[in-house]
């Protein structure tokens, strides 16, 4: 009996999420990368971020107190516009989508690179502010989830600078390079606070972000009161 | 048997699914509001293009919900959304009282008063993650002059009739409830053609 009502249903059941999962994951899937920022640098470089499995650890990221303090360093939208520190957090995570759907559009040219460079470097300085608020600021879930996408997203658009023809000058790769040194050294200091740990960053994260996730180990938890 | 049966389970999926992706995704909770003789058809209401106007240029009103402080969680979204969610029913239900008298209009209505609810609770749930000082902000927020003219609205159309109930179906907001179980069984006054 069981049996037979399992066959009649299958068939119906099967379309209907089939159909339910393309629609909605059609009309969803900006909500739910919004719920994970941060997933993959292979992900994050397409304007989407963030960990599939450390949600209690991370919050929103365009709430941030630190994104409140660092956003208008790195994005400049003039003395007389107003403008909401967390609408101003989309915007360049708007610019993101637009340095990846170029690049994967494949628009060659020195436009494309140099739109990729600056995604980096803008990255960089936004992971570099957050990096430089105290350090216990990244306790806080939402703090901690815009240091991940910041970092997430500055190691994707320094790899595709990388591998970017024609190369970009030395004097950007020497930039890029800095970034990428300050924030390496921040991560290992984070990893070994507790601040930061492997699943913050999701089982795609950069290689960089990988090694020193798993060779650094935590030597003190400076979020515990 | 055994087909009419299968078919059976075919259509009633094709319908569930249908009605799922209707309500949760398309959005369209109007089309599960109750029917009956005072409510009409909420796509067709005049009161939603009549409003459009006042959901041009909403930074313009200063009476709308503005934020309190800068030491806030409020994403730039819900901001947004709490701004011109006050401004439309500001607009249905203060600039045009009479509104809610049409059939569709007050379909429409009672559908956005749902969401305009929702929108509140929703808001006050993230905010309980970060604690008192951001559960007042919201609760500021959505306290603006704007917010307490629709609030006395509410109010005065529950008094007279004109929401009844019966019009929320399985939807009523938890706010609304208290007000219309007080004025249970209240004929409205609407003005009749």
């Amino acid at each position: 009996m069981i049996g037979e009502i399992f066959s009649l249903i299958r068939v119906p059941v099967a379309a209907f999420l089939g159909g339910f999962l393309v629609v909605g994951g059609w009309i969803w899937a900006p909500q739910i990368s919004s719920l994970m920022p941060g997933l993959s640098s292979a992900v994050s470089s397409l304007g989407w971020g963030g960990s599939w499995f450390a949600d209690a650890r991370l919050g929103r990221a365009e709430t941030a107190p630190v994104i409140r303090n660092c956003i208008f360093r790195v994005l400049d939208v003039g003395r007389e516009m107003k403008m909401e520190p967390s609408a101003a957090y989309l915007v360049l995570k708007a610019g993101s989508i637009h340095a990846s759907l170029s690049t994967l559009l494949g628009k060659a040219g020195a436009k494309t690179e140099d739109l990729t460079f600056v995604m980096a470097s803008k990255w960089g300085e936004m992971a570099t502010c957050i990096y430089a608020q105290d350090d216990r600021e990244l306790c806080d879930p939402d703090n901690r989830a815009a240091m991940v996408e910041a970092t997430t997203k500055f190691f994707a658009y320094a790899k595709q600078t990388e591998a970017s023809k024609p190369a970009i000058s030395p004097s950007d790769a020497s930039v890029i390079e800095g970034f990428g040194d300050r924030l390496l050294i921040a991560l290992k200091n984070h990893r070994g606070y507790g601040t930061l740990v492997a699943a913050d960053f999701g089982s795609f994260a950069a290689p960089e972000i990988t090694r020193i996730m798993r060779e650094e180990k935590e030597t003190r938890d400076i979020c515990k009161r | 048997m055994y087909l009419l049966k299968r078919a059976a389970f075919v259509l009633g999926a094709i319908f569930l699914g249908v009605n799922l992706l209707n309500y949760f995704v398309l959005g369209n909770t109007g089309d599960y509001l109750p029917g009956g003789g005072r409510m009409g058809e909420w796509k067709e209401a005049k009161i939603r293009e009549a409003c459009y106007p006042a959901l041009e240029s909403p930074e313009r009103d200063g009476s709308l919900p503005k934020l309190s402080n800068d030491r806030h969680r409020v994403a730039w979204q819900d901001l947004t959304s709490a701004i011109e969610m006050t401004a439309a029913p500001n607009c249905y239900l203060v600039t045009h009282p009479n509104a809610i008298c049409e059939r569709n209009n007050r379909a429409y209505i009672v559908d956005y008063i749902n969401r305009y609810f929702a929108k509140f609770d929703e808001m006050i749930d993230i905010a309980k993650r970060y604690g008192e000082a951001e559960i007042s902000t919201v609760r500021d927020l959505w306290d603006s002059p704007r917010n307490r003219a629709i609030s006395a609205a509410l109010m005065q159309d529950t008094s007279n009739g004109r929401l009844i109930k019966a019009d929320f179906g399985w939807t009523t907001p938890t706010a609304m409830k208290l007000m219309l179980d007080r004025y249970k069984g209240t004929t409205d006054n609407c003005p009749r053609a």
